[in-house]
């Protein structure tokens, strides 16, 4: 490889020396020996400085030089019409080819390519030495290659064709093209060789090789020669320039001198000579054109000019087909995820939709499996980790917080528990759905084991010495330094990033939807209890009322009629006072029940020992003089609207009670066992009981199991229990066998869940 | 007491059964006091306030009014409310007579001064109970010194 090792390179992973920017790689003040280089002086075209082997080629030594006019070392002729060619040069143009000088010195006949380019005010003029054959008419070469460029369909096709139609033109023995990636790492991705030297396809540089730097010399001044590495430098005289006291900068001299370290990295490569044309694309480096021959060898300034038109004919064709590529897979992109839209919008629900269509949603990210996580449901599409790693991992991203979007093509390095599935799931792309419960959608890759090649090991650079100066070692050894890459997948495109993006918005566009359905239909609700509120107050007002008209004119009748009634008269009208006020008693408990539903509850610390103790003092005034057995046992304490579970407690002790009234010795029992979460109560008694057919009915409203005579009551007893227990998260449940008692159960959550 | 000390009962139904039950409830409890009955909430305010049709009245407040809570025009707990922001009503005894066994009725009352809230039992006698121990302990037992404030009552 051509590297520009002139700079230093940081140590990877540790020192970053600032030698990188006090080497002054750009103003070496020397240069290669294979021509002439003159600093002229404007508008006189004087010479302010020269190298050194100015005698070699010109016959004239630098003292002859300085100090004259151009004509005193070129002949006036050559002069006069290069001061026409460097007149159209504009400054910060390029080195351009101004014409052939032949200069008879030394005893034979020089022809020299003369280049000339400004540098401020200044005129550099290079007289490159060439091996005398004609100047080739480039523009067929150049102009088939650009037909063939317009026919490849795909990168590595142009990449391969680029190697050998450079290796063509210049005849170098290998031809490399060299591409940096996003760390400035590169890689050959294309070569051409006659076999003189080893091969170098695929290998993997460290960005360390070609420093910012050089990288961006490399930007600036697209071509750089070195014919022959074990050259010796030749000085400019004086090497400041006198006027300025400055040294001249070199940055497009073709000629310029490059760093030994360089040199020793040629040898350690085996090539005697090297060339370079930088690609750039859309201004940026992409990579490199590198020319190697084994032999010293040189490519004259046109054919280079043509290695550089084809690096350029080349970029374009790169960034039309990268642009394809990337417009192909956009369009993939954005088909199944519009089809997919189209769907959730038609749904309404964004997990059946993607469900039922598997293909679109693993095609959108060009994964191999895929996951839908929403609070309740874990789906998985094709070849995922199983569900509970899945959860695992969503609980983990969920953890982490705050990222619509999130994307690896390494989960194993961010997220240690995946290499358990790595072979599914190295790469991962998610979108979070929610912002309160772990709601993703995940994408998964596959590991893909790689094996890098690297030109030496990617560390092994620069050592410090004893002395603590950094000194630079180039490789000894290009033999390849082979890596296995583990716990990495192929990395994720920006369409497919795009994709998912769009995807989310959508679906979060339709869970927002829901929520302002679901917030309107409480609005809703909260509108029918405000009627039903309304018509349970006009029940209590309106139908009470007519009630006790009716029991109290029954009343005055009786009175008024005493002594003029039969007996069934007076039994009518008892029946008519009964009935309204049991009518009256109804609509009271149904009030109370609807109340039970509807009103706040207002939870504290319930002893429930002490309740129990409280309740059955007060019930057993409706039951002295009978046998009853109390077992209570230890109650634990509950947090809980002491008004409604005093209402619910009673309900049981006292139907305990009523329904005991047949038995001789009647035993009831309260007790209660701890369940984990919650506290599973029990009233047990040993009455009538019932049948456990009908078991269903017993909390239902008004639903009564015995004949009026026997045991009164509205039968809203247990409905009140079990709307109580179920305000509290609470279960309830009957268990017996007629005339065998029975058992009541409820339920209540342990405090942990309780506010 | 003699008959002339005794201050009126003021009784404010709208429903004319409940009037009748009321009236006779009353007449059964053996008080001696007159009683007045109005069938609104505005008629009520007029009374007390000694305008409208009772411009003439006799100068003097009730021993105690017996509030129904629906009424036609202006309801109990407006009349409540005008009652007991008056300085010289505040010491008036009001009981709401009532079917609502509403809560938010029970607690509004309270908030705005009420003596007594009854609600209504459907049994007649328990009826006639009701307004006996409440007019015995209001218009007799009860009886504030005529024109004193007894703020420590009130509320």
């Amino acid at each position: 490889m051509l590297m520009e090792r002139d700079a230093t390179g940081a140590l990877p992973f540790a020192v970053d020396t600032s030698n990188c920017d006090r080497e002054p790689i750009h103003q070496p003040s020397s240069i290669q020996p294979h021509g002439v280089l003159m600093v002229l002086s404007e508008p006189d075209l004087a010479v302010v400085q020269v190298s050194m082997n100015s005698r070699e080629y010109l016959g004239l030594s630098p003292d002859e030089i300085l100090g004259r006019p151009l004509g005193r070392a070129l002949g006036d002729d050559v002069a006069e019409d290069l001061a026409r060619g460097i007149e159209r040069m504009e400054v910060g143009s390029r080195p351009r080819l101004l014409r052939i000088v032949t200069v008879e010195a030394g005893g034979r006949t020089w022809r020299f390519h003369a280049v000339g380019h400004r540098v401020g005010d200044r005129v550099v003029l290079e007289l490159e030495a060439s091996d005398g054959k004609p100047i080739l008419d480039f523009h067929p070469t150049v102009d088939r290659f650009t037909l063939e460029v317009e026919a490849v369909t795909s990168i590595p096709e142009l990449t391969g064709l680029m190697a050998r139609e450079a290796r063509r033109l210049t005849g170098f023995d290998r031809v490399l093209v060299y591409r940096f990636d996003e760390g400035w790492n590169g890689t050959v991705v294309a070569e051409d060789g006659n076999g003189r030297l080893p091969s170098l396809l695929h290998h993997r540089f460290p960005a360390s090789d070609i420093p910012a730097q050089a990288r961006e010399l490399y930007r600036t001044n697209r071509m750089r020669i070195i014919p022959d590495s074990g050259y010796s430098p030749v000085a400019l005289v004086p090497s400041e320039d006198r006027a300025s006291g400055a040294r001249l900068d070199m940055s497009f001299a073709t000629l310029r001198s490059v760093s030994p370290v360089h040199l020793q990295y040629m040898k350690n490569m085996e090539t005697a000579s090297s060339m370079s044309v930088s690609i750039l694309r859309n201004g940026e480096l992409w990579g490199l054109v590198s020319f190697h021959h084994r032999e010293p060898r040189t490519a004259d300034f046109p054919i280079r000019v043509s290695c550089d038109l084809m690096a350029r004919v080349f970029a374009l064709r790169l960034s039309g087909l990268e642009h394809n590529r990337g417009l192909e897979r956009r369009m993939e992109v954005r088909s199944a995820c519009s089809r997919l839209v189209a769907v959730m919008a038609d749904r309404g629900d964004f997990v059946s939709a993607l469900k039922d269509f598997p293909e679109d949603l693993l095609g959108i990210a060009d994964s191999t499996g895929a996951a839908i996580l929403t609070e309740g449901e874990c789906l998985l599409l094709g070849e995922t980790p199983t569900e509970e790693q899945t959860r695992a991992l969503a609980s983990w991203l969920f953890a982490e917080g705050n990222q619509d979007v999130f994307l690896t093509d390494s989960l194993p390095g961010v997220y240690a528990p995946s290499s358990q599935f790595k072979g599914v799931a190295s790469g991962l792309l998610a979108i979070a759905v929610s912002k309160l419960h772990p709601s993703f959608v995940l994408w998964f890759r596959p590991e893909v084991i790689q094996t890098v090649k690297w030109g030496g090991p990617p560390e092994a650079k620069a050592r410090v010495e004893s002395d603590g100066v950094v000194t630079l070692h180039p490789r000894t050894s290009f033999e390849t330094w082979k890596q296995t890459v583990r716990d990495r997948s192929v990395p994720w495109r920006s369409s497919e990033v795009e994709g998912v993006t769009d995807l989310r918005n959508t679906i979060v566009g339709s869970v927002l939807r829901r929520a302002e359905e679901l917030a309107s239909l409480n609005a809703e609700l909260r509108r029918s209890n405000k009627e039903l509120e309304a018509f349970s107050y006009s029940v209590s007002h309106d139908l009470r009322a007519p009630l006790r008209h009716i029991v109290g004119y029954a009343q005055l009748l009786r009175e008024s009629a005493v002594g003029k009634l039969s007996d069934n008269d007076e039994r009518f009208i008892a029946t008519i006072i009964e009935s309204s006020e049991y009518a009256g008693n109804l609509v009271d408990k149904l009030l109370g029940f609807s109340r039970l539903g509807r009103s706040e509850l207002q939870k504290v610390d319930v002893d429930l020992g002490v309740l129990v103790r409280e309740i059955r003092t007060d019930v057993m005034r409706d039951a002295e003089g009978r046998d009853i057995t109390w077992t209570v046992g230890p109650l634990p304490t509950v947090r809980a609207d002491l008004m409604m579970l005093r209402m619910a407690v009673r309900d049981l002790l006292s139907n305990a009670l009523k329904y005991t009234r047949k038995t001789e010795k009647v035993v009831i029992e309260v007790g209660y066992r701890d369940e984990g979460n919650e506290h599973v109560f029990f009233v047990k008694d040993n009455g009538v009981g019932f049948d456990m057919e009908f078991a269903g009915k017993l909390f239902g409203v008004f639903q009564r199991l015995h004949r009026w005579e026997d045991y009164e009551g509205t039968g809203i007893g247990l409905a009140n229990v079990r709307r109580v227990i179920e305000r509290h998260d609470g279960r309830t449940w009957a268990e017996g066998a007629e005339n065998l008692g029975a058992t009541f159960f409820f339920t209540l959550p342990r405090r942990s869940r309780e506010t | 007491m003699k008959d002339a000390m005794l201050k009126p009962i003021l009784l404010v139904e709208d429903n004319p059964k409940d009037l009748e039950l009321t009236l006779l409830a009353l007449a059964r409890s053996n008080l001696a006091n007159e009683v007045v009955t109005v069938r609104d909430g505005k008629e009520a305010i007029d009374y007390l306030f000694r305008a409208g049709p009772y411009l003439d009245r006799p100068e003097g407040n009730p021993a105690v009014i017996l509030l129904d809570l629906k009424l036609p025009k202006m309801d109990g707990l407006q009349v409540l409310e005008r009652v007991k922001s008056e300085p010289n009503l505040r010491a008036v005894p009001v009981v709401m007579l009532t079917t609502s066994r509403e809560e938010r009725d029970l607690v509004l009352s309270y908030k705005l001064g009420v003596n007594a809230y009854v609600v209504k039992p459907v049994g007649f006698k328990d009826f006639i109970d009701a307004i006996q121990e409440l007019g015995v302990f209001w218009a007799v037992l009860n009886e504030p010194p005529p024109g004193s404030l007894r703020p420590d009552r009130i509320r």
